[in-house]
C-alpha cells in the first residue's frame, strides 16, 4: 500500500509538468502579447518591457527560464498588475476561491449522501420523488441560470439575503450562503443520484442479509455496511467534481463579484498577462491533481477488493 | 408441399410454423422508449425547439437583430407594442410625479406622451406584438431565444457529432490493436483528463479571439475523451469473441474488422452517451458565453442572453426568465430522453445515473 502511495505520488510529477508545457504553449502560440494593445507607446520602450520581462529571448530559453523559476516556487512577475507578482496576486485570491469550493463540497457531499439514502429507504415514496425531481432540475439546469435566478428571488425579490460581495464589507457570513448554494447544487444532485442507486443496489446484496441475519440493528446495517459499499461510486464521482468545482467559482465569483481566482484569471487571459495565467493554470492543476491522487487513496481504503502491487 | 410459400429470408418460423418477424435491437429500443413517457415527452419537446429554431428564418417572426429604440424592455403581451409604450411610460412619469410629490403630469411629460400617441396612430411598427417582450436595444425577446437556440443547439450537435467521430475511431483502433498504441493513447488520454477543461478553454478564446469557429474547436477539443475510452472498453471486451474470430478466418482486414463488426457492437452504448453529450456541449458553450467569450453581438445563443438578461433582472425580469426557462426546458428534455435512451438501450442498467 505505502509503495503503491509513493509510486502513484511520483507518477503524478510528470502529469503537473506536461500540464504546465502545455499550457506554456498554448498560451504563447497565441497572437500578440501583453504590451501590443498598449498604444502611443514607442517601439523603443516595449522593446525595454520586453527585455525586463525575458520575451526577448528564444521561446525555448523563456521556457527553460519559467521552468526554473516555479521549481524554486517563483511564479514570475505580472504584467498587468503593476507591482505585484503572480505570488501574490493568487495568494491574495486563492483562499477565498478554497473557502467557497470548499464549503460547496462539503456541502454537496454532506446533504447529496444524506438525500441519497433517504431516498433509496423510503423508495417510491414521496420523500424520494421529491428528491428526485429536485436532483434533476439541479442536473439539468446550469450555474449561470441557478445563479441569477437565485439572486432575484432571494436577494432582489424577497430581500432576505444580500445580492453579492464578500465578508469585511458591509455583510457578515451570510453573504456566503448564495454562491455556496449556488456552486453546491449541481453536484448535490448527481451524488444524491448516485448514492440512492447504489444503496439500491447494495441493499440486495448477499453480506446485507448476512448482516440483518446477524441480528445487528438496521442503523448499524445502514450505516455501518451499506454505507461503505455504498459510497465508492460517489467516491470515485469525487474527481470530475473537484474540476467542476474548480470551474464553477469562476462563474460564481463573476454572479456573485466574489474577490477570488476567477476575476483575475478572466482579466489575465483577455489582457495575455503570461505570469497571471500560467501560475493559474498551475496552482488549479495542482489541486486538481491532488484532489485525484487523495480519491484514489482513500477509494483503495474503502474497497477491500482493490490489491495494490 | 413445394407450393406452401417459402418463408422470407430474414424472418423466423417459430414451432407453429408461423412466420415470426425478428425484432431488431432498435425496434424493441424504441417500442420500450414509447412506453417511458417521460423520455417521449422529451424527445417530443426536443423536436419542437428543433423544428422552431431551424425554421426561425422562414417564421413569421421579428428579425433577431432589428433594433425598435422606442420599443426598449416591453413586457412579454399579446398587445401592440405602441400601447404597452405608452402605459410603460405613463406608469414610469407616475412613479416619479409621486417621487415629486406631484399629482399632475407636467407639460414636458404631456408632450411627451401625445407624441407617442401620434405616433403609434401612424407609424404601423407599433402594432407589432412582442409575445415574450423585447431587450435593452427594443430587440424581440421571442426571434432571439429562437435563434440563440439554433445557435446553442447547433453547436451541440456538431460538437457531438465531432467528439464522436474522433472518439470511436481513436477508442476502437487502441481497443483492438492494444500494445503499445493502446498505451500510448491511454496515457495521453490521461493527461488531458487531468487538465482543468474549461479554463483552458477561457484561455484559448481568449487568445485566440472570439469566432464561431474558434468555439467549435476549443469545445470539442477534449470532449471525446471520455466516449474514446468507453468504446475502448467495450472493444477490448469484444475483440475475442467468435463473430470476430469467424471474419478475421475469412481474411477481413484489420480496418474491416474494426468498423465494418465491432463498431456497429457498441452503437447503443454510444448512442446513449452522444445524447447526454448535447447538453453538456450546450452548457459548456453557454459557459463561455456567459463569461463574454463566446458568442458575440448581434449574435446570440441562450448562454449570452442569460448573462444580458442577469445584468437587468432587478427591473426587467423577463429577459433573464425567458432564456433561462426555455434553456432548462431543453436541458430538461435532453437530460430525460437520454436515462430512457440507456433503459431502452440496455434495460439491466435501470436507476444508474
Amino acid at each position: 500500500m505505502t509503495r503503491f502511495m509513493i509510486r502513484r505520488f511520483l507518477s503524478l510529477i510528470p502529469t503537473v509538468f506536461l500540464i504546465i508545457t502545455f499550457a506554456f504553449i498554448i498560451v504563447r502560440s497565441a497572437p500578440g502579447g501583453p504590451f501590443t494593445s498598449e498604444k502611443g507607446r514607442p517601439p523603443e520602450i516595449v522593446e525595454n518591457l520586453k527585455k525586463h520581462y525575458d520575451l526577448d529571448k528564444p521561446i525555448f530559453t523563456q521556457y527553460l527560464l519559467y521552468m526554473g523559476k516555479i521549481m524554486k516556487g517563483n511564479l514570475g512577475p505580472s504584467t498587468r498588475f503593476k507591482d505585484f507578482t503572480v505570488n501574490e496576486v493568487i495568494g491574495t485570491a486563492l483562499p477565498v476561491s478554497m473557502l467557497l469550493g470548499i464549503l460547496a463540497l462539503s456541502l454537496a457531499v454532506l446533504s447529496g449522501v444524506a438525500a441519497g439514502i433517504i431516498s433509496a429507504l423510503r423508495q417510491n415514496s414521496w420523500v424520494d420523488y421529491l428528491a428526485m425531481s429536485f436532483a434533476v432540475v439541479g442536473i439539468s439546469v446550469p450555474l449561470f441560470v441557478i445563479g441569477p435566478v437565485l439572486k432575484l428571488f432571494l436577494a432582489l425579490k424577497w430581500k432576505l439575503l444580500p445580492t453579492s460581495g464578500w465578508f469585511g464589507g458591509r455583510y457578515s457570513w451570510v453573504v456566503i450562503i448564495m454562491p455556496v448554494l449556488t456552486l453546491a447544487l449541481p453536484y448535490l444532485a448527481s451524488i444524491a443520484r448516485l448514492t440512492r442507486a447504489s444503496v439500491l443496489e447494495v441493499l440486495r446484496a448477499d453480506y446485507i442479509r448476512t448482516a440483518r441475519s446477524k441480528g445487528l440493528s438496521e442503523t448499524v446495517v445502514i450505516l455501518k455496511h451499506v454505507l461503505k459499499g455504498a459510497l465508492l461510486p460517489v467516491i470515485s464521482f469525487l474527481g470530475p467534481a473537484f474540476a467542476g468545482i474548480i470551474t464553477g467559482t469562476v462563474v460564481v465569483e463573476q454572479i456573485f463579484t466574489i474577490p477570488g481566482m476567477g476575476r483575475p484569471y478572466i482579466q489575465a487571459a483577455i489582457n495575455r498577462d503570461y505570469g497571471v495565467i500560467l501560475g493559474d493554470v498551475i496552482v488549479f492543476s495542482l489541486i486538481l491533481v491532488l484532489m485525484n491522487f487523495l480519491v484514489d487513496i482513500f477509494y483503495g481504503f474503502l474497497d477491500p477488493r482493490i490489491s495494490y502491487k | 408441399m413445394t407450393e406452401k410459400k417459402q418463408p422470407k429470408r430474414d424472418s423466423l418460423t417459430n414451432e407453429f410454423n408461423q412466420t415470426m418477424k425478428p425484432v431488431s435491437l432498435w425496434t424493441d429500443a424504441w417500442r420500450r422508449l414509447r412506453k417511458n413517457k417521460m423520455a417521449f415527452a422529451g424527445l417530443i419537446i426536443i423536436g419542437v425547439f428543433g423544428l422552431l429554431s431551424f425554421t426561425a428564418p422562414i417564421l413569421p417572426i421579428h428579425s433577431y437583430e432589428t433594433q425598435v429604440t422606442e420599443h426598449q424592455n416591453l413586457r412579454p403581451s399579446f398587445r401592440p407594442a405602441g400601447q404597452l409604450m405608452i402605459e410603460t411610460r405613463t406608469s414610469y412619469f407616475k412613479q416619479v410625479m409621486e417621487a415629486e410629490g406631484r399629482t399632475e403630469l407636467n407639460d414636458e411629460e404631456k408632450a411627451e406622451i401625445s407624441s407617442m400617441e401620434q405616433s403609434v396612430q401612424t407609424n404601423p411598427i407599433h402594432k407589432q406584438m412582442y409575445l415574450l417582450g423585447t431587450d435593452s436595444l427594443g430587440r424581440d425577446m421571442l426571434s432571439r431565444v429562437l435563434y440563440g437556440g439554433r445557435i446553442s443547439i447547433g453547436i451541440g450537435l456538431v460538437g457531438t457529432f465531432f467528439s464522436m467521430l474522433v472518439g470511436i475511431s481513436l477508442g476502437s483502433i487502441a481497443g483492438y490493436v492494444g500494445g503499445r498504441l493502446d498505451n500510448l493513447l491511454m496515457r495521453f488520454v490521461d493527461i488531458l483528463y487531468g487538465l482543468p477543461y474549461m479554463l483552458v478553454v477561457i484561455i484559448m478564446m481568449a487568445l485566440f479571439g472570439k469566432n464561431i469557429i474558434n468555439l467549435f474547436i476549443a469545445i470539442a477539443l477534449i470532449s471525446w475523451l471520455t466516449l474514446c475510452r468507453v468504446v475502448r472498453g467495450q472493444i477490448i471486451s469484444l475483440k475475442n469473441a467468435e463473430f470476430v474470430e469467424a471474419a478475421r478466418s475469412m481474411g477481413a482486414s484489420t480496418p474491416r474488422i474494426i468498423f465494418r463488426h465491432l463498431t456497429p457492437n457498441t452503437l447503443g452504448v454510444i448512442v446513449v452517451f452522444s445524447t447526454l453529450m448535447v447538453p453538456q456541449f450546450i452548457m459548456n458553450e453557454s459557459f463561455l458565453s456567459f463569461l463574454g467569450l463566446g458568442i458575440s453581438a448581434p449574435m446570440a445563443s441562450w448562454g449570452s442572453l442569460v448573462a444580458e438578461g442577469a445584468s437587468v433582472m432587478d427591473l426587467y425580469p423577463w429577459q433573464l426568465l425567458v432564456p433561462a426557462i426555455s434553456m432548462t426546458v431543453f436541458l430538461f428534455a435532453m437530460n430525460f430522453l437520454g436515462d430512457g435512451l440507456r433503459d431502452a438501450l440496455d434495460p439491466q442498467s435501470k436507476n444508474k445515473l
